[in-house]
């Protein structure tokens, strides 16, 4: 954690008056496409997904978002029917689907490495779905929606290609194209980036929300890419040992993270512990190790005494000398590393009596701030009423 | 090796002196050795198989290894042996290294044909091999065989040897090979199955096709299998002509569909019941006779073959003297006496019957009576070289 | 320069290996096809076509061999399938290098004494014994046809297994789950997914139990009692029996032609099913 910290440095920044609508809305029953109630799988002893709970809106973009091995890929595999939950229910339309096999389920998903079918075209793969259905269709409908499909995806000329033919980006395309042809409730994605380099990924997160847009269908992502979370989804649901830890829009998130967890998952985050001194009017005074006091929203709702609290690095600023503001705390430092990064400056440096700490500085700030050099020491300026107090973790 | 086959061919006058547990694992031995014997006939398997050379390399492989005997005369240390299986007294070859210092490398073969294709294609590595009668003349022909210097040979006596069974040796006058055992080729039939004793080339053929369908077994080997069918007929043994070749072809391609298998290899397929009729040589005879006492062996009234095999030496054998100390070593009659009764084949040497026991000598199927043997022909050289034959063997088996 | 002698280095082995073991003796059985057979047996130079003219003599040799090494073959493939798609699909990983190590066990003896092994399983005291006595009467299966299929496909069934086996291993298992998705129900996706994509395994093990069925003598000869007769055995006794070298070499040779139309055959079906892949190899 102190090397994480080292690293990322830290900050809650954001103001409060920032959106803070619900996180964990309640759709109505119309508006849910797919719900989990309680739906728990184990794999021997290995509990892969705890007593999950969460619906799905109609229309939404919503990322699983997690390290490797927290269950969001379990959450995938019970949509989509590769597993079945050895507890609870999964919804699709109000229908419990959970002993429904996948290839009942109105569910279709582009998977991680594609599983393009290695013997058939790419018309041949696309149209692969259309041709499972039964009764039988037109094999004239079949080809006009191929057709469609391809020009979809953009791939028009490559119908009579083999797909080992296409590259990463065009074959993703065409998985795409084949998991939307049958008009899925649900469009599973299973890392389907992973694979791509990044300037490709950037693209690719574009036309996916294009897609999204013209389809109107639910797009389900896995992922563990937090970048690509925040950009991309409508909700996201952060998952940890298996289970559900917060959901919300990425700004949710990354504004008020409940807990460690999230606040270090989701974006860069300082995260100090001290001891609450006070609370008063939703603000909790705390002292730092070293005794430096900062003043916080109090938005743990508890009466711990020991807290964590979180600030981003871009809350935070820095000064060469002078005194605090008011409530405003300062905080003596000495910087370790500089990186410019264009729009803003890197700081990381080393707080007295209480360690590393990442600041984020804009490129004017930085001006202002003069030539600062690694071993150089500076100020830390953490104004009132900035950052948060995490939840405990579960 | 040598004690169990003693054992075998003396029981009930050998009296055993040894403790159970030695007498028991004797038996045991016996009864291994005799399913051993039974499930591979002397001719065949290796024919079958066509896998020409397997090998029983008897102190051979590590010569430098064992003790070696300086000898007056250089002999090296070994030879190669080409003969049939089941058809000597290992214990003999032992004896033989250790009074000589040479190593006997045995290689045992299908068919004179076989053998005949081996030395033909060159490189044999032979030093001694085992043709049959029939045989011998094509060797002289071809070159691939030559005299023998009998001075080397001082255990070979031709007064001591039936001439019918020693004449074939000799070539022009001079002596080519040797004599080994002699024996005929007979039918033996499981008179359990059968009701009787079948006697006839007659009752053989045209029982295949009616009461024995589908119990009946054929040589596969052109000599014997072609010969009977011509014997059927009346007609010689040896028949090369066109005419009564065609009748036996025609009588051998009807009775196929109704055969129990062709195969020289008929031991195991007697022994379980499944063929009650065979064509059969007659040490097979002897032995499927004695551990199957139903199992009877006669002579085709109509004729059929007696035959005799002899040492031989092919031209450039890489161990000539080694070779002509090993036949003269198994010329001796008290080696020889054992050799027979290892393997069960009459011999045609009167010094070494003088060694065996006496019922031995009068076994029916061993030692046939005059009468019976005069109907048989030996088999004709013509027939190992003819094509026709050759041909009409290979109809008959692809039919 | 270098490279080209370094590469020539490593290929010598090879080179020799295929000139002195195949090339050679290939030209001296043809060679040997268009000359005749010496008066006392073997080869007698010459140049004739009467050998070839002679072919229809072992039409019967020819025929059984290309229909009892197809139909083992198929039969072998029947058995090995399952059995292939049950280890590499099926067997958890605990037990499944215990059980592909029991499938080549046999492997460890000799065909030979195998095949006599089932002399006595075939034979009137073996499963026809055990047939009458639940009263199927007298049935015969030693010295058949059907006894020399069964040991065909006994004798040959781990070179079917292994091949079909990795075709299979190598399997992307997401794929069976993208036709899942997309709506296939399991056997559906058998026939559309699993058994199209191991066909390359089912085609390397078929064209290996076929070619070295088109060669084979042993089995014939000891379960089919000499009278099932393949062109294997018509060379054995060609050579060893009757020493008719030459004719024999234009039955080698016709035999060889015959395999080589098979193995065009075979790699342009491997061209069908997998063109360009690199996972499909010729065998």
């Amino acid at each position: 954690m102190l090397d994480a910290n080292a690293e990322a440095g830290i900050r809650m920044g954001a103001s409060r008056e920032q959106g803070t609508h619900s996180t964990q809305g309640h759709p109505s029953d119309e508006d849910c496409v797919a719900e989990f109630v309680g739906a728990t799988k184990r794999f021997g002893a290995v509990l892969a997904a705890d007593r999950i709970n969460l619906r799905i809106r109609r229309g939404e973009f919503l990322s699983f978002l997690g390290p490797s091995g927290c269950g969001k890929t379990t959450a995938l595999r019970m949509l989509a029917g590769f597993e079945s939950p050895s507890d609870g229910t999964v919804r699709i339309d109000g229908q419990d689907v959970s002993r429904v096999p996948a290839y009942a389920r109105p569910v279709n998903m582009v998977f991680q490495h594609y599983a393009l079918f290695p013997h058939m075209t790419v018309a041949q793969n696309i149209g692969y779905g259309l041709r499972q259905v039964r009764p039988k269709l037109a094999k004239s409908e079949i080809a006009a929606r191929v057709d469609a499909a391809l020009a979809k995806v953009r791939l028009e000329a490559f119908g009579a290609r083999r797909t080992w033919e296409l590259s990463g980006g065009q074959q993703q395309r065409v998985a795409l194209a084949r998991a939307i042809i049958n008009e899925p409730k649900l469009l599973l994605l299973d890392e389907p980036m992973a694979a791509l380099d990044a300037k490709l990924r950037g693209e690719m997160q574009r036309e996916l929300l294009d897609l999204q847009r013209s389809l109107g269908i639910t797009f389900v992502l896995v992922t563990h890419d937090q970048e690509e979370a925040l950009s991309m989804s409508d909700r996201i649901c952060i998952m940890g040992a298996g289970r559900i830890v917060q959901v919300g829009t990425p700004q949710d998130l990354y504004d008020r993270p409940r807990n460690r967890y999230v606040a270090d998952f989701v974006g860069k985050a300082n995260i100090l512990s001290g001891e609450v001194l006070s609370r008063q009017a939703g603000l909790a005074r705390i002292a730092l190790a070293g005794g430096a006091q900062v003043l916080v929203p109090d938005t743990a709702g508890d009466t711990r005494r020991h807290v964590d609290v979180a600030v981003r690095p871009e809350a935070l600023r820095l000064a060469v000398a002078g005194e605090a503001l008011g409530e405003d705390a300062m905080l003596r430092a000495r910087i370790t590393h500089r990186t410019f990064l264009g729009d803003h400056t890197e700081y990381l440096l080393l707080a007295e009596d209480i360690g590393p700490f990442q600041v984020n500085v804009p490129r004017q700030a930085e001006r202002a701030l003069g030539g600062q050099r690694v071993g150089d020491q500076v100020h830390i300026l953490w104004t009132a009423g900035t950052g948060l107090i995490l939840a405990a973790e579960e | 090796m040598t004690d169990d086959n003693c054992t075998k061919f003396n029981k009930g006058n050998t009296t055993m002196t040894q403790d159970n547990t030695t007498i028991s694992r004797k038996k045991f031995i016996e009864e291994l050795r005799r399913y051993e014997k039974g499930s591979i006939s002397r001719r065949q398997f290796l024919g079958t198989t066509g896998l020409g050379t397997a090998m029983a390399v008897l102190g051979g492989a590590l010569p430098g290894l064992l003790p070696g005997r300086a000898l007056a005369q250089d002999l090296g240390d070994r030879v190669v042996l080409a003969t049939w299986p089941n058809y000597h007294d290992t214990a003999n070859f032992d004896l033989f290294a250790q009074e000589t210092g040479v190593f006997s490398q045995v290689n045992v073969f299908g068919s004179n044909e076989e053998m005949l294709a081996k030395i033909q294609a060159g490189g044999s590595g032979w030093d001694v091999f085992v043709p049959t009668n029939y045989a011998i003349s094509t060797y002289v022909e071809a070159a691939l065989i030559e005299p023998l210097d009998l001075t080397k040979l001082p255990n070979y006596d031709p007064a001591a040897f039936d001439a019918r069974f020693a004449d074939a040796g000799t070539i022009d006058g001079k002596v080519y090979a040797v004599p080994k055992n002699w024996g005929t080729t007979g039918i033996a039939s499981n008179t359990a199955k059968t009701g009787g004793v079948v006697d006839s080339w007659k009752t053989f053929f045209d029982g295949a096709k009616d009461q024995f369908d589908g119990r009946v077994m054929v040589h596969d080997y052109q000599l014997t299998t072609i010969g009977n069918a011509l014997a059927y007929f009346g007609y010689s043994f040896n028949s090369v002509d066109p005419a009564e070749l065609a009748e036996a072809e025609k009588l051998l391609i009807e009775v196929k569909p109704h055969l129990f298998a062709i195969s020289s290899d008929y031991q195991p397929a007697m022994r379980n019941g499944d063929a009650w009729v065979t064509m059969c040589w007659t040490g097979d005879g002897k032995q499927l006779n004695t551990d199957l006492p139903e199992i009877a062996f006669a002579l085709g009234k109509e004729g059929g073959e007696i035959w005799s095999d002899y040492y031989a030496i092919p031209v450039g054998a890489p161990h000539r003297e080694a070779a002509y100390a090993l036949i003269n070593y198994l010329l001796d009659p008290e080696v020889n006496a054992r050799e027979a009764l290892a393997h069960g084949y009459p011999v045609a040497d009167a010094r070494t019957n003088a060694l065996l026991p006496e019922e031995l000598l009068n076994d029916p199927i061993l030692y046939p009576a005059a009468e019976a043997l005069n109907a048989l022909e030996f088999g004709a050289a013509v027939t190992l070289t003819d094509p026709n034959r050759a041909e009409l063997m290979a109809r008959f088996k692809s039919a | 320069m270098t490279r080209t002698r370094a590469r020539a280095l490593l290929l010598m082995p090879a080179g020799i290996w295929y000139g002195v073991l195949l090339l050679f003796p290939l030209a001296v059985v043809l060679v040997f096809s268009f000359g005749e057979r010496n008066p006392i047996g073997g080869y007698a130079p010459g140049f004739t076509f009467e050998q070839y003219a002679n072919l229809p003599a072992r039409l019967s040799a020819f025929i059984n061999t290309l229909t009892l090494a197809p139909a083992g073959t198929l039969a072998a493939l029947l058995i090995a399938y399952p059995l292939a798609y049950y280890l590499a699909l099926k067997v958890s990983a605990r037990w499944k290098t215990t059980l592909l190590i029991l499938v080549i066990v046999p492997f460890w003896t000799s065909i030979l004494i195998r095949s006599y092994a089932w002399i006595y399983l075939l034979g009137g005291n073996g499963i026809p014994a055990l047939l009458e006595a639940v009263g199927l009467g007298d049935i015969r299966l030693i010295n058949t046809p059907f006894a020399v299929l069964v040991g065909i496909v006994y004798g040959y069934l781990p070179l079917m297994v292994f091949p079909i086996y990795v075709a299979l291993e190598k399997l992307d298992r997401s794929l069976l789950e993208a036709a899942a998705d997309l709506g296939t129900p399991p056997w559906r996706s058998f026939l559309q997914i699993t058994l199209p994509l191991s066909m390359p395994g089912v085609l390397t093990g078929s064209m290996l139990v076929f070619i070295l069925l088109t060669g084979e003598f042993l089995i014939p000869a000891i379960l089919g009692g000499g009278k099932v007769f393949f062109v294997g055995n018509a060379l054995v006794d060609l050579f060893l029996q009757s020493r008719n070298w030459a004719f024999g070499s234009a039955v080698a040779v016709a035999l060889i032609v015959i395999m080589l139309i098979v193995v065009a055959l075979y790699s342009r079906a491997v061209r069908r099913f997998g063109a360009g892949r690199d996972d499909v190899g010729l065998m």
